[in-house]
């Protein structure tokens, strides 16, 4: 029996999800919660039973007259590489939507603040299935429209409105960037279908090639938070509520790479791409050191994770330069653990601000004693984001650096971004002195951890461990994922 | 010949109807409600007439010998162009959900009586502009719908900024039709003719000098930048529902009207497509700076008409530049979506101003949580005119994209290039609105007292508002229908 008839389940369930959680005015907030879980489940568990039918076909193929005239149509793949980002980010949404539960945030108009996240976590499933260029787009933007609509309403503060506004309009600077290379292809094939694109890209005259490689870089990095194009993140990223914020760092962040796979590495030949080697490798690096540098300097807890996401970023962009196989497998490796670890220390950090009702972390110490439980997965997540073996991040920074150093690009960009990693374990351990160490501050600690905060992160750490220990699946996958890139990468 | 006769239904409705109703309405001293009623039946009437003219238009577009009216000198003749039919459906129906509106929208004012005849009266001008094919008819016509719709804009003659801004387009669009005036001089000093039925076959100095006269008379009258310093004044000051009137179909429409009466007279496609583009890049511009930081809401969108014009100049300019009829479509459709995404947002600030007597969006603050359904539909105008993805807008924005990259050479990337900054800039001002609008977390104590008074929004306000929002939704999920429509007209115009 095969179950590919599914697949638009993956968008239209949540739709449903949706529609359902407008409807119903009334939910109180763990009613919501459900719907919204069980919705999003069905969003997990659909592409877990598409694994087998995947495995035959290497690719799960939905389509649908959409605008005829236009050459649009409503078209869905699943492939390996799309496998990867959908289940990371669909993982990272289901996470967040539980932890939601002990978090105060959307208490009111909870049905609204579900609704919110199904429709994020839509624009994203939807990005990584799209198989028209102009369903991307739609997706892509409902990702943008989603994420403002989360923060302005459940912001913290009067920045908030601030925040969002320059968040929503720098990345959507980014979107229009790669519109219009959207808009390039489907003029130059007249036909907006993916596969069919992919097929004719690489007859385009090169220099179109290279403004096209160019504008998609470009616009993708916005997403991905790289140095200098980073400026929206840190800001949304402290003013979001807890959960919101998990979603942008975990997941929404990895799109951009996504972004970069599906679109210049997949249509273009390696030679086009040779060009920007050297310079994706220099932003990422100038990002990985940036990040590590600002996370250091940052005195509120939030913003000191939300910097070490431009950091990671650069990891990946790094290893993306590199144009190797082991490179990329790396980047798309990094993606899932730096979701896993992003988003337990966003969870951490989420408690800790819980209890110490404090974001300075001057003003917090000594928490160590008082919440062992905590301290245990705040040490394994930053350990994980150090990239301490057997911890995830440990593989995909020696695939990364093991493609660096193969690429024959420039040894001395390797040597540096290898010794540049030092600087992630300074400020992990900062934060994490700071934070489980030393005398008790402040001194009206509130009782215990929350115990519906506390649940999800231990599962998350233990997920981690196991992540970390069996990367075999995962290997697996990224190496099916890079199959279709350059044309069939070896 | 009954096709004939078909071509002039449309517009004797409409002229016999104001006449009619201005006459009932006077001796029977009916209410606003029913006179808002009979208008509509009258409007559905000049609709149905008109959908009957789109059914022959194949007919009577191919065959040279269908027409209204004498060829003869100083004849007037009537013959119907497959665009222009397009634009007077979309003007009917933004007509007919404007008069609805009024019925309740108008209640308050003592002289509701001269609304809807003067409304009939500027559709009916507007239609007779798209069927004429005599320049003096043009003229009378034009100088119809702008005394008709410069008594509408004064139409509350009890305040006298609403005085001064008919006043102020009352000057600026005799200035317009004098231009028209001065341009049919030079057409008749140089061919002793004033038809238009087809295109001039000698072309001398004269008559292009006359296309000027035309399309700078045109250009001001759709308000063109620099010809724009009355598109604040008058929108933000006129009725709502007659600004929507204005800014969604009236204005826009000239610039349809503009390229085919000066490509008549003797002006290459190329100079046309230069003039449209170059301006509408000024008009892009200045309409999404100017828009930041209005806190009245119709002046705000006001400006964001002004930028709109561009992007219709755009989509024309490239049609005439390169030649592309994939340029022609896309700015019909922007047209289409326009009208109605425009329509939309001025009624529902007319909703506003309705119930809360301002339309200053400081003060109008968190009016969401009183009045959600019209925020939302508001945000959804909004929204679709930002060119937000799945709303009606992000189709037009595709589209023009995808023509400019189409066209490819360098003045349609800089171009392009300045759409893209103004569709950004713009966005700075759209976002700020539906911020504030939903914005209930600021302290309640304003003084929005509509839900404590027990009232409810009359139906008569929210069934235009909602139906045109529908609308906007609509053709943004699914806009094969009205493309297929426009492709359709594309193909029976008869170049």
């Amino acid at each position: 029996m095969t179950f590919d008839i599914l697949l638009p389940g993956i968008t239209l369930i949540p739709i449903l999800g949706v529609l359902i959680l407008l409807v119903w005015q009334k939910a109180t907030k763990s009613q919501a919660a459900i719907i919204g879980i069980i919705s999003e489940g069905f969003a997990l568990i659909i592409p877990i039973l598409l694994l087998s039918s995947l495995k035959n076909n290497g690719e799960i193929v939905f389509s649908l007259r959409w605008i005829p005239n236009m050459g649009i149509s409503f078209s869905l793949a699943l492939n390996w590489l799309s496998l990867i980002f959908l289940l990371t980010e669909v993982l990272v949404t289901l996470t967040a939507m539980i932890y939601s539960l002990g978090e105060e945030t959307g208490e009111k108009n909870s049905n609204y603040y579900y609704a919110l996240l199904l429709l994020f976590s839509l624009g994203m499933s939807g990005t990584t299935l799209a198989n028209d260029v102009f369903l991307f787009y739609v997706f892509w933007e409902l990702m943008l429209i989603a994420s403002v609509l989360l923060i302005l309403l459940w912001g913290h503060g009067e920045i908030r409105f601030k925040v969002a506004f320059k968040y929503f309009i720098i990345t959507h600077l980014g979107s229009l960037m790669v519109l219009v290379c959207l808009v390039t292809l489907y003029i130059n094939f007249g036909t907006a279908n993916l596969t069919e694109l992919t097929q004719q890209a690489s007859t385009l005259a090169q220099n179109v090639q290279i403004f096209l490689t160019l504008f998609f870089i470009i616009g993708f990095s916005v997403k991905m938070a790289i140095f200098p194009l980073h400026i929206w993140l840190p800001d949304a990223h402290t003013v979001a509520p807890m959960p919101v914020t998990i979603i942008l760092a975990a997941a929404m962040l990895s799109m951009g790479t996504y972004g970069i796979l599906r679109f210049p590495f997949t249509l273009f030949p390696i030679e086009i791409l040779q060009n920007f080697a050297v310079w994706m490798m220099i932003a990422g690096l100038i990002s990985e050191v940036y990040g590590a540098l600002m996370a250091l300097a940052e005195k509120d807890v939030k913003r000191i994770i939300a910097y070490s996401s431009v950091s990671q970023m650069g990891y990946i962009l790094f290893g993306l330069g590199t144009l190797t196989a082991s490179g990329m497998q790396g980047s798309i490796m990094h993606v899932v653990y730096h979701a896993i670890v992003k988003a337990l220390l966003f969870m951490v950090v989420g408690i800790v601000i819980s209890v110490a009702r404090e974001r300075d972390i001057r003003n917090i110490s000594g928490l160590g004693n008082k919440f062992p439980a905590l301290c245990v997965c705040a040490a394994i997540g930053v350990l994980g984001i150090s990239g301490m073996p057997p911890l995830g991040i440990f593989n995909s920074e020696w695939m990364i650096f093991a493609g660096g150093f193969e690429s024959n690009i420039s040894m001395a960009l390797t040597v540096i971004t290898l010794i540049g990693s030092i600087l992630t374990v300074i400020y992990a351990l900062r934060f994490f002195g700071g934070i489980f160490f030393g005398e008790p501050k402040p001194e009206d600690l509130s009782g215990s951890t929350p115990r519906a905060l506390i649940i999800p992160t231990i599962a998350v750490t233990a997920f981690l461990i196991i992540e970390g220990l069996m990367p075999g699946p995962l290997l697996a996958w990224t190496i099916k994922g890079l199959a279709g890139i350059f044309g069939g990468l070896n | 010949m009954t096709s004939s006769i078909l071509i002039i239904i449309p517009i004797g409705i409409l002229i016999f109807g104001g006449f009619i109703i201005y006459v009932v309405c006077q001796n029977f001293d009916l209410c606003n409600r029913v006179e808002a009623l009979l208008t509509v039946l009258i409007l559905f009437g000049a609709l149905i007439a008109l959908l009957m003219l789109y059914q022959q238009l194949p007919t009577i577009t191919k065959n040279p010998e269908i027409y209204f009216g004498m060829e003869t000198f100083g004849g007037v003749v009537y013959k119907p162009d497959a665009y222009g039919v397009f634009i007077l459906i979309i003007a009917l129906i933004v007509g007919i959900l404007i008069t609805i509106f009024s019925g309740e929208y108008l209640s308050k004012d003592p002289r509701y009586l001269v609304f809807y005849p003067l409304v009939l009266m500027t559709l009916a001008g507007l239609m007779g502009i798209f069927l004429t094919k005599n320049l003096f008819n043009l003229f009378l016509l034009t100088e119809l719908t702008t005394v008709a719709s410069s008594a509408l804009i004064a139409f509350r003659f009890q305040q006298e900024i609403s005085i001064k801004a008919g006043f102020k387009y009352l000057i600026m669009s005799s200035i317009g039709t004098m231009l028209l005036l001065l341009g049919i001089y030079y057409v008749y000093r140089s061919t002793g003719d004033m038809h238009l039925y087809q295109a001039l076959t000698v072309t001398d100095t004269f008559t292009r000098i006359g296309a000027a006269c035309f399309l700078l008379g045109f250009s001001l009258k759709a308000g063109v930048v620099p010809l724009h310093t009355w598109v604040p004044d008058v929108y933000g000051h006129a009725p709502s529902s007659v600004s929507g009137l204005l800014a969604g179909v009236l204005s826009k429409s000239m610039l349809f009207i503009m390229p085919v009466i000066c490509l008549r007279l003797g002006l290459m496609n190329r100079e046309l497509g230069v003039y449209l583009m170059l301006f509408a890049c000024l008009n892009m511009l200045v309409g999404a700076i100017r828009m930041l930081k209005q806190p009245l809401l119709r002046r705000f969108l006001s400006f964001s008409s002004i930028g709109q014009t561009g992007y219709l100049m755009f989509g024309l300019g490239m049609g005439f530049y390169y030649g592309l009829d994939q340029a022609f479509s896309a700015a019909l459709f922007l047209f289409l979506i326009i009208a109605v995404m425009k329509s939309l947002a001025f009624l529902c600030v007319g909703i506003f101003e309705y119930y809360y007597g301002t339309q200053d969006i400081e003060i109008l603050k968190g009016a969401a949580k009183e009045m959600s359904l019209p925020a939302v539909c508001f945000s959804i105008a909004l929204a679709g005119l930002a060119g937000i993805p799945l709303l009606a807008g992000f189709i037009g924005k595709w589209m023009i994209f995808s023509t400019a990259i189409t066209a490819g050479d360098i003045f349609a990337i800089i171009c392009l290039v300045i759409f893209i900054l103004s569709s950004i800039i713009s966005l700075g001002g759209y976002l700020p609105m539906i911020v504030k609008l939903f914005d209930t977390s600021s302290e309640s104590s304003k003084t929005l007292l509509f839900s404590s008074s027990g009232r409810r929004i009359s139906p008569w306000l929210m069934i235009p508002v909602a139906l045109l929002s529908i609308l906007v939704v609509l053709m943004g999920v699914y806009p094969t229908p009205w493309i297929n429509w426009i492709d359709q007209v594309i193909n029976w115009i008869v170049v």
